[in-house]
């Protein structure tokens, strides 16, 4: 208790770059700067409720629940895999998940472009076979491949980890007891994993509900995300105080969804990674 | 003589180039308690494991009720485990774990109810079935551990050092709580330790393990009373053991002294160990007996006190209630009969 000053600077840092600019987020949210002074007000969330605005919101949910979805079902199998036997093996395949996210994210999400463009890799490839260059690039399965790409990991580690914490006994234990192969697995391995695939799932759906980048890149245009909103408010709009508004709500939004997690998290441990 | 339900035929085990079990051979009649004893790493957890299907011998076969289930998967055999750090289902809570089994052979819910409840009570833990297991102490999750295996109605019950983890009190409590609950059930039990006196206290039949090899088979008495080799005897209670040579029939030289023994057939002139008990070395006057030699020492050990006399340079360990102080002079008498003879084998 002595050495609180040690963690002085950090607390400095916290407050400087993360409370503060917090505080001037909601401040701009609700105060409009006039020659009379600061008014309160609520006519940005009030603009937000239009519903071209919620159009945004409701897509930007959808596609990270696709997403989410996707990465669970790629990842769980994986998480499996690499939590199983044949330990030599396990080390590679670890790398080469986790290689990826020592690269930068903005370059991964570029290579995609070259690869899905109308004169990409993949569009050249069908064309040997005779097939017509298809439209990949600008289409919401772009953005939500982007996002499963880019968010993948975060679902595989989470799930990975508590896989490998599992016991071998207490598999030993219920095949001792009966029960085959598919029967381990429905009743024990995966109700034990849950607390790794609610970590994932809140880790995946998050940066993805929150993305600007993926969809400015692959969706091109037409794909606005609330994230895109926000965005475009601060750099090309210059309207802070409905940028300021967005933001609080897409706060209070991922605010929500971590707090429908942990509850359903909470008896069960392993909330530990988030 | 009951039917033998399992059988292990030349069974050995490797694992990567080391042996952990040499040809094993190792009948268990039905309703029997065997103990499978020894140190750690004497192969005695890879023999219940084979027996229980998690690990498959390299060579060799396992009956059971004379057929060969060497193939055969954990889940369809008819044995059950209770696990060395209990295994219990942490998401589920203490009903749960003991209804698995049942659930998994879709028994009707009346049914299942009827018999986890008759399972709780004979562990002693009715009322128990909410609590989640996390909050149970280690007794209790040791409990459930069995209520969970016995419910099943197990034809052989296999038990992997279960006691292990609990305090000598409690240990002991168990022993005598899990010899009932057999004699009661009347199912066969395998049971491993490392523990000789549970192994004494709790067995029909001990087989005494060493290095991937059985050493002795038999009951707790003959085990301790007549040990086939030093290794045995050494390791089940404490003892003497002493080189000696063979003179003749019924007589023997150790400790630079000729006694009479009741061991016969063995060459004449063979070195040989020589086995005494500390509790059948007998103090008397000095003068009196075969030895004399001076007390070294002297442990208070709550029954009894354990003295060393040392004799000719020779070192005697003697269990007594009399005590004689440190540094007295005193003779050393040894009975024909507590005199054990055994052939040579490095320990």
């Amino acid at each position: 208790m002595k050495r609180n000053w040690i963690s002085y600077p950090y607390i400095i840092w916290m407050i400087i770059f993360i409370v503060v600019p917090l505080l001037l987020v909601v401040f701009y949210s609700v105060i409009v700067v006039t020659e009379d002074g600061l008014t309160f007000t609520l006519e940005f969330y009030k603009r937000f409720m239009q519903p071209v605005y919620i159009k945004v919101l409701i897509r930007s949910i959808v596609l990270a629940l696709i997403s989410t979805f996707i990465c669970l079902l790629i990842g769980y199998p994986v998480a499996l895999i690499l939590a199983g036997k044949g330990v030599s093996r396990k080390n590679t395949l670890i790398l080469l998940f986790v290689i990826p996210m020592w690269m930068n994210f903005l370059l991964r999400t570029y290579a995609w472009l070259t690869l899905l463009e109308k004169n990409g890799l993949i569009n050249t490839m069908l064309s040997w076979f005779g097939i017509k260059p298809l439209n990949l690039l600008y289409t919401s399965e772009a953005v939500v491949l982007g996002m499963v790409y880019n968010f993948l990991p975060f679902m595989v580690l989470p799930i990975y980890s508590v896989l490998s914490k599992i016991d071998k006994s207490v598999i030993e234990a219920a095949e001792d007891l009966g029960a085959n192969s598919y029967k381990v697995f429905t009743k024990i391995i995966f109700p034990l994993s849950l607390p790794g695939v609610m970590s994932g799932i809140t880790m995946v759906f998050m940066p993805a509900v929150t993305t600007f980048v993926i969809s400015r890149l692959l969706g091109g245009g037409q794909f606005t995300l609330i994230g895109n909103l926000i965005d475009r408010q601060f750099t090309t709009v210059g309207d802070w105080n409905f940028g300021s508004a967005l933001s609080v709500v897409m706060m209070i939004l991922i605010l929500i969804s971590m707090a429908i997690m942990t509850r359903y998290d909470k008896d069960r441990e392993g909330s530990a990674l988030l | 003589m009951a039917r033998k339900i399992i059988e292990l035929v030349n069974v050995s085990k490797d694992y990567d180039g080391t042996e952990a079990l040499k040809n094993i051979n190792l009948y268990i009649r039905e309703n029997e308690f065997v103990t499978l004893l020894g140190p750690s790493g004497c192969g005695k957890t890879t023999t219940l494991r084979i027996i229980g299907g998690f690990e498959s011998p390299t060579s060799g076969e396992v009956l059971f009720e004379g057929v060969n289930i060497n193939s055969l998967p954990p889940y369809k055999r008819k044995v059950n485990t209770v696990f060395q750090k209990y295994a219990l289902f942490t998401h589920m809570n203490v009903f749960e774990n003991v209804a698995f089994g049942l659930k998994i052979k879709k028994l009707d819910k009346k049914v299942i109810k009827e018999k986890v409840e008759n399972a709780l009570n004979m562990v002693n833990l009715s009322g128990f079935e909410k609590r989640s297991v996390d909050s149970l102490s280690g007794g209790q999750q040791q409990r459930v551990a069995i209520a969970r295996a016995i419910v099943n109605e197990p034809q052989v019950l296999l038990l992997d050092e279960p006691l292990g983890a609990l305090d000598l009190k409690l240990r002991k409590e168990m022993q005598i709580e899990l010899k009932n609950m057999q004699k009661r059930l009347g199912i066969t039990f395998i049971y491993v330790t490392h523990d000789q006196e549970e192994a004494l206290t709790m067995s029909d039949t001990i087989v005494v393990m060493r290095d991937g090899t059985i050493q002795q088979i038999g009951t707790p008495e003959d085990i301790y009373n007549e040990p086939k080799n030093a290794f045995v005897a050494d390791f089940i209670g404490e003892s003497n053991i002493i080189d000696g040579i063979m003179i003749k029939d019924y007589l023997v030289r150790f400790a630079d002294h000729e006694f009479e023994c009741v061991d016969k057939g063995f060459d004449e002139g063979e070195a040989v160990d020589v086995v005494v008990r500390p509790e059948d070395v007998k103090i008397v006057k000095e003068g009196e007996g075969m030895l004399r030699g001076s007390v070294i020492s002297v442990t208070f050990k709550g029954v009894h006190y354990e003295m060393i006399v040392e004799s000719n340079g020779y070192k005697w360990m003697v269990h007594s209630t009399m005590m004689e102080p440190a540094g007295s002079r005193v003779g050393l008498y040894i009975k024909p009969y507590d005199i054990q003879i055994m052939k040579k084998v490095a320990i």
